[in-house]
């Protein structure tokens, strides 16, 4: 096992299936299904020229792992991301681990309000807010969203 | 012709880190009115598996094109990104030149205003904007 793949204390590394999520993983999970936690450990691959964690690798955690609370909350039903909103608080560094348990805040028939604030040794970095929408299974158009 | 073939008149601009590891992603030339342009090509890395491109890549595509176009003049400058937000219009697929189209819609003297689209020549997929932070250099 590379030390990248070596799960962090407490956690189990994360069955990934997006060839984009394995690609820039591993992401490693604890606690029960619908109130999981998730956590990623930086490193160079993560970052850009400054050493600096890249906004884009945070966007990505984002969408894994709100996707996987609605994954969560609705039994695996197929869903999109609709929109995120992301602040970005406080820059990370290659070694940081950073953390999240997502919230799901509403869920409707057919769209989810997911929200997750990101945290590195306990302090705020980063939060996303999502929209999620759930497809119709005998009716997916393919014409909205982006299948996460 | 194919972005990153030999005769390439692009600039590529994913060199380091995590552009890196998700590029090439390359600089094209701007329109007359500043918008500036980027484009990817997506490949199998860059899916989920429901076989569109995954919202992270276009999320992360969309930041560095905002990053690149908020330091414009200001090259001396660090730049880190305070405010993004992205909706996803529709779906790319394998294989799709994706273009970023990026504006500066102000800029302050410790911020810059940006919005753009991700694009393919068929559609729009994903519509943004953004807040940049100016850190004087010293």
């Amino acid at each position: 096992m590379s030390d990248l793949a070596r799960p962090l204390t407490g956690f189990a590394s994360m069955a990934l299936a997006d060839p984009f999520e394995i690609h820039i993983g591993p992401v490693f999970e604890k606690g029960a299904r619908g109130s999981r936690s998730f956590a990623i450990r930086i490193d160079e691959r993560h970052v850009n020229r400054g050493g600096v964690l890249h906004g884009g690798m945070l966007a990505t955690f984002a969408d894994l792992a709100l996707g996987a609370a609605v994954f969560d909350a609705t039994d695996g039903a197929p869903s999109v991301t609709l929109a995120m909103q992301m602040q970005f608080l406080k820059s990370a560094r290659a070694g940081d681990i950073v953390q999240v348990q997502p919230l799901l805040l509403r869920r409707t028939r057919a769209f989810l309000f997911v929200r997750g604030d990101f945290t590195v040794e306990d302090e705020a970095i980063f939060t996303a807010m999502s929209t999620w929408k759930l497809l119709d299974q005998g009716h997916i158009d393919g014409d909205s969203g982006s299948n996460s | 012709m194919q972005a990153g073939s030999a005769d390439d008149p692009y600039q590529e601009i994913s060199l380091v880190g995590f552009n890196r590891h998700i590029g090439p992603i390359f600089l094209l030339a701007p329109e007359d009115d500043g918008t500036q342009r980027f484009v990817f090509t997506a490949r199998e890395i860059h899916m989920n598996s429901a076989g569109t491109v995954h919202g992270g890549m276009l999320m992360s595509f969309m930041d560095v094109a905002m990053s690149k176009t908020a330091r414009g003049a200001s090259a001396t400058s660090r730049l880190s990104t305070i405010a993004l937000s992205c909706d996803f219009v529709s779906p790319a697929r394998l294989g799709d030149r994706i273009e970023a189209r990026v504006r500066v819609r102000r800029r302050a003297r410790s911020v810059v205003f940006l919005s753009g689209e991700l694009v393919t020549e068929e559609r729009t997929l994903l519509i943004g904007t953004g807040l940049w932070k100016v850190v004087p250099s010293a």
